[in-house]
């Protein structure tokens, strides 16, 4: 008998990378004791850098303290995956979810993370595609749009995914992003020319008519700040996106 | 794993049965499984502990271990180690409490054999066991095969 699952969506605005890690390490203490059901954070960073488990620090290019002058941090953490950067407008995910409770492995939840994000790109005429092997996250040609590095622990996921929505690119100069040289970062707002609003599509068929109408009002409010209607926009489309794939009808 | 699988599509259409898309991870008669997919392997009070052919399969390609010191002690049911595949590092927890007497070096420079060879090679740690009666609590192959099936029926 299946039991019935929600996600709790928690929209946070932009979240210094140390607090969301505090936040992310209650949230799976508190998962893992039944206390709360499976919680979404969607947010953005201040200018930070992260490395993985591994701590492929050679990946970075320059000192901490020049990374400082650029304003931004630099983090070292227990996810997967090589160095990258956040920044505003960028959406970032984080699933605290049990992939026990619903029977998935790693692979198949990275996969999702991987579909979410190449659904969102379509839905804005971009035609994203995941990486070849070993080169995981999303690439519009041979420029990388999106990241994912995941924790997982008790069979808890914690960390997530990285959207280029439209963060600033060049911060990505100074590191080898995700360890793989000569390849291109890119953003949304980079493959979709002059204007994110423009590119958007009716939302796909599977959102439901109340889910359409918060697309429409999140549309509308072009007064302050276009640029944040339209980050809003792409982070409601991605809550839906990721909803619709962990959670099956 | 991919030649097993073959074989089980030709006899099933041989058969005229239909074939489950997920593919069969092997089970190992006489080691004991947790419910966290680890398995131990037990020769008086010396436990060998690695993952099983459902985690590494679910898993990924392993690009990374992480290994305990030796000395360190573990406690069952809490992670000694961690194992990194397709961007997502998954902890490894000890069935069993004791002190880490041998660590695999072999999975710094070679992390695929957790793929290739999860109950033999891919061994990850041995442990002195400070309390057997730990065992107790481990599932056999019969029961961790019924358990696997649960699992994967979940999505």
């Amino acid at each position: 008998m299946k039991v019935p699952r929600s996600l709790q969506i928690w929209r946070l605005g932009i979240v210094n990378y140390s607090d969301a890690l505090k936040l992310q390490e209650k949230l799976v203490s508190d998962r893992k004791i039944h206390k709360i059901s499976d919680t979404l954070l969607s947010l953005q960073h201040p200018p930070t850098y992260t490395l993985g488990k591994r701590r492929t620090d050679h990946n970075l290019l320059i000192s901490e303290a020049e990374l400082k002058k650029l304003g931004a941090e630099l983090h070292y953490t227990q996810r997967g995956g090589d160095i990258t950067f956040h920044g505003p407008h960028q959406a970032i995910l984080y699933p605290i979810i049990s992939l026990r409770d619903i029977g998935l492995g790693a692979r198949n939840y990275v996969e999702k993370l991987e579909s979410t994000m190449i659904e969102i790109a379509s839905l804005y005429g971009v035609k994203a595609c995941p990486g070849q092997k070993g080169e995981t996250g999303i690439w519009v040609g041979d420029r990388k749009i999106g990241a994912i590095g995941v924790r997982i622990q008790y069979g808890i996921t914690s960390h997530g995914l990285a959207f280029n929505i439209d963060p600033d690119l060049n911060y990505f100069k100074h590191i080898v992003p995700c360890g793989i040289a000569d390849k291109d970062v890119t953003s949304l707002r980079r493959e979709t020319g002059n204007g994110i609003y423009e590119a958007v599509e009716k939302p796909a068929p599977h959102v439901t008519y109340s889910k359409e109408h918060q697309c429409h009002q999140a549309l509308k409010r072009a007064n302050g700040g276009r640029a944040d209607a339209e980050m809003e926009l792409a982070e409601l489309l991605l809550h839906l996106l990721l909803y619709s794939l962990l959670l099956p009808f | 794993m991919a030649s097993r699988l073959l074989w089980a599509s030709r006899a099933a259409s041989y058969l005229r049965i239909s074939v489950f898309h997920r593919g069969f991870s092997s089970v190992i008669k006489d080691l004991k499984y947790a419910d966290s997919h680890e398995w131990v392997k037990v020769d008086g009070n010396s436990a060998t502990i690695g993952i099983t052919d459902h985690a590494q399969d679910h898993l990924g390609d392993v690009v990374y271990v992480e290994l305990p010191e030796v000395g360190v002690t573990v406690k069952q049911d809490a992670s000694f180690g961690a194992v990194e595949s397709v961007k997502a590092t998954s902890d490894v927890n000890s069935p069993v409490s004791g002190k880490v007497v041998e660590v695999n070096e072999e999975l710094s420079s070679s992390p695929a054999l957790v793929n290739s060879s999860p109950y033999e090679d891919g061994w990850i740690i041995k442990v002195e066991m400070d309390n057997a009666g730990e065992l107790k609590k481990l599932m056999d192959a019969d029961q961790y095969t019924k358990f696997c099936e649960e699992e994967d029926s979940k999505h």
